[in-house]
């Protein structure tokens, strides 16, 4: 008996060990740096997470207030990332799988006579961000992309992705770079809820786990 | 079997047993957690002709999920360019479940342009959550809308105006589904003609008219439990 109850500390032990392990902040991993220092999304821990979902955009402006129909100025997408909290050897932040789909409506952004399609063929990098108020979860995240419109491969992009509660619409955001593309829908403006560089979602929702 | 035996293996069951009630609560909550989703461009539902297109369905196991048709005809119903539906969610039954679905299309003439527009956003969004379970179609919109050479302005949900001759049309089109506690749902379509034909009577007189087809432009289907 004395063996088993062994048996079963050392089991709790192993237990409480391996979760003190796997729940402990790696603070040193950081993704690629794209822009200027923000007040929100600036530190960054690797655990594991997975955001899901998509929605509308309107911007610019980007706030909570949709644009005239008839403006065409607006961007819809889908995606969703998942991450375990793994590293690479330069301290970034693995993904293990992801998607995005991203289109802009506006006019001055149709190429060869459809609206910016891009689609993500690869996702590099995800990690949580710790520095939003971004109440339910926060995540900064990318990759590599194709632009369908013109057959363009592996062009870099990030996404600063904001999970603030429910309805999405109204309080969730959302943000995406391609410079290759010299592409930017953000929204730095500190005064503008829910965390810069993220702009307000005025359609859907975005759902941040804090699990795989 | 000796006492002591019988007391090692009731300890061991009594180590175990809980492990598999966890394991057992999971995997039906599991089972129990879905989201649904699914969005389309145009759709037509007539006697002879019955299609999608572009269509997009989320997966069982979450994702996200598009289809695309830069120029979309289907019979002499509808015309669409820029046609996009994207699907994305997951269900989790630990921290909530979500499905967005959305269908944007450019351009679109119904019917030989008895009814036009330049701009269909259908936007359907399901979460659920520790507070509870909802839906909107919020991010939904219409531009440029012509409807029998009237135009319509952000036109409420479930907004019907007839057809002479045709059917009617119901603009911003709205089915919500689910209790809201545990289940919620919802179907935006931003253009639905119902085509009808007049029913007559023996003596020759309009007694009434039947449904023959449907013609649907910009839909988004959301759903979570």
């Amino acid at each position: 008996m004395s063996k088993l109850r062994n048996l079963a500390v050392l089991t709790a032990t192993a237990a409480i060990a391996l979760v003190a392990w796997s729940c402990d902040r790696q603070p040193n991993a950081v993704g690629p740096n794209i822009g200027t220092p923000l007040a929100h999304f600036f530190v960054f821990e690797c655990t594991p997470f997975k955001m899901t979902g998509g929605g509308r955009i309107d911007f610019p402006p980007g706030t909570a207030d949709m644009n005239p129909p008839a403006s065409h100025e607006y961007e819809t997408f889908g995606a969703h990332v998942m991450a375990s909290g793994q590293t690479d050897a330069n301290g970034n932040c693995l993904a293990d799988q992801g998607a995005l789909e991203w289109i802009d409506h506006r006019p001055e952004w149709r190429i060869n006579g459809s609206p910016l399609n891009l689609h993500a063929t690869e996702i590099t990098f995800a990690e949580v961000a710790t520095d939003t108020d971004c109440k339910d979860g926060a995540a900064h995240w990318g990759g590599k992309l194709r632009v369908q419109n013109t057959g363009q491969e592996d062009l870099d992009f990030t996404v600063w992705d904001c999970d603030n509660g429910e309805p999405g619409a109204g309080h969730d955001g959302f943000a995406i770079s391609v410079p290759a593309l010299d592409y930017l829908v953000a929204c730095p403006d500190e005064s503008l809820p829910p965390a810069e560089p993220t702009c307000t979602l005025t359609g859907g929702n975005r759902q941040f786990h804090p699990t795989h | 079997m000796n006492i002591d035996t019988m007391r090692r293996a009731m300890c061991l069951v009594a180590l175990v047993l809980p492990m598999t009630w966890v394991a057992g609560s999971i995997a039906a909550q599991m089972q129990l957690a879905a989201a649904r989703g699914e969005s389309y461009g145009v759709a037509v539902n007539t006697p002879s002709l019955n299609q999608k297109s572009p269509y997009a369905v989320l997966p069982t196991d979450g994702a996200t999920t598009i289809d695309r048709g830069q120029s979309v005809a289907l019979g002499d119903y509808v015309t669409a360019q820029d046609a996009f539906a994207i699907v994305s969610g997951d269900a989790d039954p630990s921290y909530g479940s979500n499905a967005v679905s959305s269908a944007t299309l450019g351009t679109v003439s119904l019917l030989n342009g008895l009814i036009s527009a330049d701009g269909v956003v259908a936007v359907a969004t399901s979460t659920l959550d520790a507070t509870g379970a909802a839906s909107d179609a919020e991010g939904s919109s219409l531009a440029n809308l012509f409807v029998n050479g009237t135009a319509i302005s952000d036109p409420a949900p479930n907004t019907r105006m007839d057809l002479p001759g045709v059917g009617y049309v119901l603009l911003n089109e709205r089915n919500v589904t689910g209790d809201g506690v545990t289940s919620s749902g919802i179907t935006v379509n931003m253009i639905h003609v119902v085509l009808q034909q007049p029913v007559i009577g023996l003596l020759g007189q309009v007694i009434g008219y039947q449904t023959v087809g449907n013609i649907i432009v910009g839909s988004a289907t959301s759903g979570v439990n």
